[in-house]
């Protein structure tokens, strides 16, 4: 959202929602009449002329202030927010319910998805993430702890309890381990600018589906295959639990997510090719550029390749977003934000 | 066999997590919780079909050691929250379960780590489901000198522990009848099976609720005999049709534990950050985690192993 050069941003905790305005000031008055440079109050009865303040440069300042506040109306723990294409109402879900609010009316929402059962030892799946179609406004869709995306036209009913669309892959019986069903579990769902495609991600792959075919996904991508075998351990140190995120480029030819090691990957739709970067100090230095990474599965490791064994699981790149329009991404490794350009051909 | 030791760590370790998601902060996360329950299941299930009765000891007695809570080997054991809770809800369980003189070959195998334990165990094969206490005396004496440290009956203690205190087998139950007592089946606490009184000290609101859980308990004489009278009693069955209603029963207690902890929030009305907080407590059902494990179904009945430690 934007007006008038500013900025708006909406974010959220476990509980509450909050928008902001984020502006930019790179100019300050100087040369007020009631109060002196140091922002201490002048004795008006000393002011014996008047004089116009003066606008002057300063040093760029960004400024965020809250202007909405959308509390109280989540029970569970928020998961997702997202602004619908009107830029008037949004989307808040939490692990059952999904409200919809308008951006100006911070009292009241209006709960649209509900799967909450009426005995909650029956709960069997839980809301992960949900998303608004990026051009009808009427359209969003849900992920779920199962793996299985819901669909809902707001137009069909109040309570967009039954779906119009049901994204289910078939679980292939050869791959099952007591940790298939977390690892299905889908912590991203993400709409194609173009509105056609949808994206799952889940834990150690993310699916390119296709909004007119819901028995499968037209793509899947492996993020990082070689943990396979590592689940027990990964569910030991609740790594198994991390929800990454994925995102689209601007034209939709590839797309992005994060992995362990402070790696994140990327896959061209139309080449079909893939590539492992890494966020760090070492790999980015100014202008240099990022060299490709290859995990070495198995077998004999070959240099330059890092083995599973040695991946630092406490860094994990949840966090990743391309430019809408330009190659420029951002990658939020644990405690540092890198952006990155593509080089211009 | 792999399969099956695998499941029961992962049973153990589920259990952990369950149970260090009532006390961190935040709140309980429900998705996570209920993926930990999901995996809970299936590890369950496959320790419970896994055909392997290879797992059952046989052998010569010898004075298990009474094992005392420690902070739990990081890799298997419920974190040191656990501590408390496990030896005296053991006794509450003992009697409702079937008796497993096997089981306590099991956690420490993998635990143990070497090829040791895993082959007596191995070794005893074909034990008879309806071994008296004497085997399952054995078993554990076994077990510990082949695992030949003490902490590791904790260990397997805490490992062992399963959310309905069910034997480990459905074929090996030597089959008391319908004691659907799975103590898994969704049964309110009210309806629990005539533990033994002493059960678990903090149970009877004894004083000590706080402190210590020094594996076996002072009061033992009652404890003692008890388990060891149900052991022989048991007569051998099959135990399969318990199977699935233990199979419901357990999640959902699991769930109504998630659950019971969510009522909270919904009766109030929206009062922000209160809401957690008051959730919490009406969850719990009672200040201290102690209490909270007595009282849970499914930390209640949980642990059959280390009664039988108990009983020796």
């Amino acid at each position: 959202l934007t007006c008038n050069a500013a900025h708006f941003l909406l974010s959220t905790n476990d509980k509450t929602i909050k928008l902001w305005k984020i502006s930019e000031r790179d100019k300050r008055a100087e040369g007020y009449n009631l109060k002196d440079e140091d922002g201490r109050l002048r004795d008006p009865f000393r002011i014996t002329a008047l004089r116009v303040p003066i606008l002057k440069p300063m040093d760029l300042m960004v400024e965020a202030s809250p202007r909405r506040i959308f509390a109280n109306a989540h029970t569970y723990h928020i998961n997702s927010i997202s602004v619908n294409s009107d830029h008037e109402t949004y989307l808040s879900a939490d692990d059952l319910r999904i409200n919809l609010w308008h951006l100006e009316i911070t009292d009241r929402s209006f709960n649209i998805v509900d799967i909450k059962p009426a005995n909650m030892e029956e709960l069997t799946e839980v809301i992960t993430a949900a998303e608004f179609h990026p051009h009808q406004c009427n359209v969003l869709v849900y992920s779920s702890s199962k793996g299985t995306v819901g669909l809902c036209d707001m137009r069909s009913s109040a309570l967009c309890d039954r779906h119009s669309k049901f994204f289910e892959e078939p679980e292939d019986p050869s791959s099952r381990s007591f940790f298939s069903e977390i690892i299905s579990s889908i912590s991203d769902v993400k709409f194609s600018h173009s509105g056609r495609y949808m994206m799952t991600r889940d834990y150690l792959s993310v699916k390119v589906w296709d909004l007119n075919m819901e028995s499968r996904p037209v793509e899947t991508h492996q993020v990082h295959e070689y943990l396979r075998s590592k689940l027990c351990s990964l569910y030991e140190n609740d790594c198994i639990f991390d929800k990454f995120e994925c995102c689209w480029n601007g034209s939709d030819s590839a797309v992005m997510t994060g992995s362990y090691n402070n790696f994140f990957r990327m896959f061209d739709r139309n080449t079909r090719r893939d590539v492992t970067l890494e966020a760090s100090r070492e790999s980015s230095k100014p202008r240099a550029s990022l060299k490709p990474r290859k995990v070495c599965a198995g077998g004999k490791r070959k240099k330059d390749e890092i083995s599973v064994d040695s991946l630092d699981f406490n860094k994990k790149i949840l966090h990743t977003a391309w430019h809408p329009v330009d190659n420029v991404i951002a990658v939020a490794a644990t405690n540092n934000l890198y952006i990155f350009q593509d080089k211009a051909n | 066999m792999e399969f099956k030791l695998e499941a029961h760590r992962i049973v153990s370790i589920s259990l952990g997590k369950i149970y260090n998601s009532r006390v961190q902060r935040g709140g309980i996360k429900l998705h996570k919780n209920l993926l930990v329950s999901l995996v809970l299941r299936s590890a369950r299930q496959v320790y419970l079909s896994d055909p392997c009765p290879g797992l059952y000891l046989a052998g010569s007695a010898e004075t298990p050691v009474p094992p005392p809570q420690q902070p739990g080997e990081p890799a298997a054991g419920p974190p040191a929250g656990w501590g408390e809770p496990p030896p005296p809800t053991v006794l509450a369980a003992w009697p409702e379960t079937q008796p497993q003189p096997e089981r306590p070959a099991v956690p420490d195998a993998p635990r143990a780590g070497d090829a040791e334990p895993a082959d007596a165990v191995a070794g005893a094969g074909g034990a008879s489901p309806g071994r008296e206490a004497d085997a399952a005396e054995a078993a554990w004496g076994r077990v510990a000198a082949a695992g030949g440290v003490s902490d590791l009956l904790p260990e397997g203690l805490r490992g062992a522990r399963r959310p309905c205190g069910c034997p480990a087998g459905g074929e090996d139950r030597p089959g008391a009848s319908p004691r659907a007592d799975c103590c898994c089946a969704p049964r309110p606490a009210e309806d629990e099976p005539p533990a033994p009184p002493v059960v678990c000290p903090r149970k009877r609101g004894a004083a000590g609720a706080g402190g210590g859980h020094a594996g076996c308990p002072a009061p033992d004489s009652t404890p003692l005999k008890k388990p060891r009278r149900n052991l022989e009693e048991q007569p051998s069955a099959a135990e399969e049709d318990g199977e699935e209603e233990m199979e419901t029963g357990n999640v959902a207690n699991l769930i109504s534990i998630f659950g019971s902890s969510f009522s909270g929030l919904l009766r109030k009305s929206p009062g922000a950050g209160r809401e957690k907080e008051e959730a919490e407590e009406s969850g719990a059902e009672a200040a201290e985690p102690g209490q909270i494990c007595c009282d849970k179904p499914v930390l209640r009945d949980i642990n059959p192993w280390s009664t039988a430690i108990v009983a020796f």
